[in-house]
């Protein structure tokens, strides 16, 4: 017995020391290539190495040492993409005052996390891992890559990936900070207001920067600003290197919050749950802002009501660059799914329903350039079904993050966890339920939201 | 009715005072300050052993140590026969010596939620709200005579680097010694030997979550920064410039700034292990990362770090059933899951199932995960050492009554007893830059030393003298009292008890029922409500044993109850499975015939 777990030792030791995220090469020959971008194509062969895409084409000679993977009578597809999710993460709000732009759920990414396999196993490859609803200005977010297996969340971050924040309107803060609190906002407008301010001064904490910057080399008795992590990360925003990503469900905030980013110059704006878009559709285009949406989910509270399962279809429809999203570790296994039912609810094609959940998704992110389609050049992120994923029947074959197969069904073993309990036999079943009141310390966090707000994290 | 209640208050007022005297003895004045220990084993230092040697020991140092010295003639002489001497241990890092905030204090969740600050005050606490006191300093929270000090040194340690209660940033660690004193001060070698920081948020208010933390943490460091260039650019010249205000939560970093003080950063799992590491990368400042429970998976960024770490001496509390073997189901192959491919195979362990009962599979893979994770903690301190990471012990969170069989456990799971001894002495040492005075056996060092009865890591050893600083804590072996099977004993009633639990209080009341002989019973805790029933109540002449299960936070754990009657008192032995046995005694309360 000691001989072996010393092997297991060694081995874990050896494969989780890697500074950098592995890459790997692979052909995946003769599947059914849906390129989402690019068109599809029958027969045909995608080779992937070092982590990129290669070359996709008929007949591709397989490279020495690159193992073959036979697609044949299989769909395969980019990665999907979810472009809300809070997967993989130990902390999703910090909900103690309105405006927490300081905090990064980064931070506390959790590798451990079994529902990255779960999401694996649901053909999905990035997702952006983001903060929680309860502040008007929540925390920043993180874009990850599923690399199921490591115990390092550096291995788990989309180095290169931009910045993103979490924004939030309506209900949630409200309830968070003013029903909850007693302070600003409790309406609609505070909300407005609470953004408004702290954009203001951001901007004045820029200029004191500015102004000490000009001057220091001059003036030795000059002073710069109190380091101010929530002015830093605002003042970010408003030079454009962050992307907004706002909570939002009513039509006339989604216009609120484009006047106040038109007021202060700030473009890179996406809006998650945009309930009421398809109200504002031509308006959310021409700002070129993007609207990331549940297929048919809706009526969980009451900003939540006026609802169709058209949304997605008349954004699209109207140039807005719209995903569908799970925002839940349930929903993110199927969002091919999902995605589908834009084809019901609104006749999409099948490129554009696929977008959804790839491209467009890449696109909010400010990821298209890397990921999102089957393209020469792009990351090796690949998702092989048995059927074409946008129908009924389709099961997820094998999730593939830069060359490197993430889950193959073939090998789907009943326990898939990275770890567990040596004190207590927690079945795997239950681990999803617990895992986030495991570490004492957190447990706060989400007493504290929902013993005080009874939201859940949306 | 009244007058068994006096009796009742006397009996329990006696029971306090009983166990304040085990504690106490040390309060007189010894004879003489001079010891010399004959005939012993010494243990100089890792590797280094005199056979048949004596140490003396005199005016609180190593006056000599040889297989040949001379003994002064005011010496108190130790026949040391058979007995080893090591140097004195060395913890890391923990609060010996601090005693444990009130539990509202300390309290999360529900507990604490009426004290919670409303309104704006909640996003933006006072330092003290949210739990940042660098500042804070051993000198002013340690309590001399902590029963906390007594619980570590009678395992053998003899100093320890503590840190005061707090969160995120609870204070400034010192090195202490685990003697006796009067005041604080008698106890500190050295202060301020760290900054030390942990992940724990502050219940309801800002940061009230660990990403809060981190950035709080980040935002404090970088304001020290621009405090310490604004105070020296002002100390050079004041003229024309706005003066800087004094701040102690940011002064605090500064020696940190300096390259002058690391920060000790408390990691207990893999990830505040991960989150630690990245801070300090963000930061760049000297980090030693402590109390590490699961730090194989980031050996290699820990190694990176080039700094020695403290691995922590509490480990998950091994099943007894874990003796059999790990037999791997086949599900436990996870095919997806990296490394699994080494995961046991059941023909290692193929040992014929001892009862024909069905088994579910599940549940056998789940067990064979659970043994492989095991082992991992417990060969935690084998790998750093294949990895070449310098490493020493904290006690902080593992309770003294675990520590000498985690230890052994880690010996058992691959830790050579040189290198598990390196890490309670000259490794440490040599951390806190205090190897000229402690950490081996030799002359002119500080007389820190430890005196067992078998070599320190056999299962069977006692420690039986623990010096510190010259000073003689003398220890007794209680040997296990035995029955006389011709004796009697009338053990129907109420007795008090109290179980000699190392760092707790654990007491209460016996009740038996003697109906013609055939005795039950039930026993009450005053840490846990309710009654609990005694199985398999059996006496042998004077010798009573029972067992009786409990509920431990969702685990069923069996105490066995071996006690010896004698007249109104009793002692003896319980056995609480991998918590280890330990001494119980007590008396009888009120009148034998009601």
């Amino acid at each position: 017995m000691k001989p072996f777990l010393s092997i297991l030792f060694l081995l874990v030791l050896a494969w989780a020391g890697n500074a950098q995220p592995a890459t790997g090469s692979l052909l995946i020959k003769n599947g059914t290539v849906l390129t989402v971008t690019k068109g599809t194509f029958e027969n045909t062969d995608v080779l992937v190495v070092d982590g990129k895409i290669k070359q996709i084409g008929k007949n591709i000679r397989t490279p020495q040492g690159v193992t073959e993977i036979d697609a044949t009578g299989k769909f395969v597809m980019p990665g999907i993409l979810d472009a809300h999710s809070h997967i993989a993460l130990d902390v999703v709000n910090e909900a103690t005052r309105p405006v927490t732009s300081d905090v990064w759920v980064g931070d506390a990414l959790d590798p451990l996390d079994i529902s990255i396999y779960r999401a694996l196993a649901g053909g999905v490859t990035t997702i952006h891992a983001m903060h929680g609803s309860a502040n008007a200005i929540g925390g920043e977010c993180e874009t990850i890559k599923l690399r199921y297996g490591t115990y390092d969340p550096e291995d788990l971050r989309m180095q290169g990936a931009p910045r993103t924040i979490k924004f939030a309107l309506g209900e949630n803060p409200m309830r968070s900070h003013g029903e909850g609190n007693g302070i600003v906002p409790r309406t609609r407008m505070g909300v407005e207001q609470v953004i408004r301010r702290a954009f203001s001064e951001a901007q004045e904490y820029m200029a004191a920067k500015d102004k000490y910057n000009a001057v220091k080399a001059t003036d030795p008795t000059a002073l710069p600003p109190t380091f101010n992590r929530r002015m830093e990360t605002l003042a970010e925003i408003l030079k454009g290197n962050i992307i907004i990503h706002c909570h939002s469900y009513r039509a006339d905030e989604i216009l609120m919050l484009m006047n106040v980013c038109r007021d202060y110059g700030v473009k890179r704006l996406c809006f998650q749950h945009t309930n009421e878009g398809f109200k504002v559709a031509p308006e959310l285009a021409a700002f070129g802002a993007g609207a990331s949406v549940f297929a048919d989910w809706w009526a969980y509270k009451f900003e939540v009501y006026y609802s169709t399962a058209y949304n997605a279809a008349i954004m699209t429809k109207n140039g807005v660059v719209t995903s569908i999203n799970s925002d839940s570790e349930e929903l993110i296994r199927h969002l091919y799914h999902e995605a589908a039912k834009t084809q019901r609810y609104g006749g999409l094609t099948d490129d554009e329903a696929l977008a959804l959940i790839t491209i467009n998704s890449a696109k909010q992110l400010g990821i298209d350039q890397r990921v999102g389609s089957l393209e020469v050049g792009k990351d090796g992120d690949v998702a092989i079904f048995n059927a074409h994923p946008l129908s009924v029947y389709a099961i997820p074959m094998m999730t593939i993050v830069d060359g490197i197969v993430r889950f193959d069904r073939a090998k789907d073993a009943d326990d898939q966890r990275m770890q567990v309990d040596p004190e207590k036999a927690e079945t795997a079943f239950f681990l999803a339920q617990e895992h986030k009141n495991a570490d004492h310390c957190l447990e706060d966090a989400f007493d504290f939201a929902n013993e005080l707000f009874g939201f859940e994290r949306e | 009715m009244k007058k068994a209640l006096c009796l009742l208050l006397a009996w329990v007022c006696l029971g306090i005072q009983i166990s304040r005297a085990q504690g106490g003895t040390e309060e007189m004045t010894p004879v003489t300050h001079t010891y010399a220990l004959k005939n012993v084993t010494i243990i100089q230092k890792p590797g280094q052993v005199i056979q048949k040697g004596i140490v003396v020991v005199k005016n609180g140092l190593i006056h000599a140590v040889g297989p040949n010295v001379a003994i002064p003639a005011n010496a108190k002489v130790i026949e040391g026969d058979s007995m080893f001497v090591y140097a004195g241990f060395i913890d890391g890092l923990s609060q010996t010596g601090i005693p444990r905030p009130e539990p509202a204090q300390a309290g999360s969740g529900r507990g604490g939620q009426q004290q919670r600050p409303q309104g704006v005050e909640r996003g933006e606490p006072s330092y003290e709200t949210a739990g940042i006191m660098p500042q804070q300093t051993v000198r002013e929270a340690l309590k001399p005579g902590d029963r906390s000090i007594d619980d570590m040194r009678k395992l053998g340690f003899t100093a320890a680097q503590v840190v005061p209660n707090g969160r995120m940033l609870p204070g400034n660690g010192s090195l202490i010694m685990l003697g006796s004193g009067k005041t604080a001060d008698d106890y500190i070698v050295k202060e301020n030997t760290s900054l030390v920081a942990t992940l724990t948020t502050s219940p309801g208010v800002y940061p009230a979550t660990q990403i809060g933390v981190i950035s709080r943490f980040e935002e404090l460091y970088r304001q020290a920064q621009q405090l310490q260039a604004h105070t020296k650019a002002y100390a050079a010249n004041p003229a024309g410039m706005v003066r800087p205000t004094s701040d102690r939560v940011l002064e605090a970093f500064f020696p940190v700034l300096d390259g002058k003080q690391p920060v000790y950063f408390l990691a207990p799992d893999v990830k505040s292990t991960a989150r630690a590491l990245a801070l300090q990368k963000e930061l760049g400042f000297q980090m030693i990362i402590a109390g590490v429970r699961q730090g194989w998976p980031l050996a290699d960024q820990m190694k990176a770090l080039n700094k020695p770490t403290f691995l922590s001496l509490d480990l998950p509390k091994a099943k007894k059933e874990d003796a059999k073997p790990a037999a791997a189901a086949g599900g436990a192959r996870g095919g997806n899951r990296p490394g699994a491919e080494a995961a046991p195979k059941a023909e290692e362990n193929a040992k014929p199932a001892e009862e024909a009962k069905p088994k579910d599979p599940e549940m056998e893979a789940l067990e064979a995960r659970r043994a492989a994770e095991m082992a991992l903690y417990e060969g935690q301190a084998a790998a750093m050492t294949t990895k070449s990471i310098p490493f020493a012990f904290s006690a902080m969170n593992a309770k003294p009554a675990e520590i000498r069989e985690n230890l052994r456990r880690m010996i058992k799971a691959g830790l050579t007893e040189d290198q598990a001894l390196a890490a309670l002495t000259t490794t440490p040492a040599n951390i806190f830059g205090v190897s000229a005075m402690m950490g081996s056996v030799e002359k002119g060092k500080m007389a820190n030393l430890v005196v067992t009865d078998q070599p320190y890591f056999n299962e069977k050893s006692n420690v039986r003298y623990v010096f510190v600083d010259g000073m003689m804590y003398e220890y007794e072996v209680k040997a296990a009292p035995k029955g006389n099977p011709n004796g009697s004993a009338k053990v129907g009633g109420r007795w008090s008890y109290n179980i000699a639990v190392p760092g707790q209080e654990a007491a209460g009341v016996f009740n038996f029922k003697d109906e013609g002989g055939n005795i039950s019973g039930t026993w009450t805790s005053t840490t846990m409500p309710g009654e609990n029933n005694m199985a398999a109540v059996t006496l042998k002449g004077n010798n009573l044993t029972f067992s009786s299960s409990i509920d431990a936070g969702g685990q069923s754990m069996t105490l066995e109850f071996d006690l010896v009657f004698e007249g109104n008192n009793f002692s003896g032995k319980v056995n609480v499975g991998s918590f280890g046995t330990f001494d119980v005694e007590g008396s009888r309360l009120g009148d034998p015939k009601n």
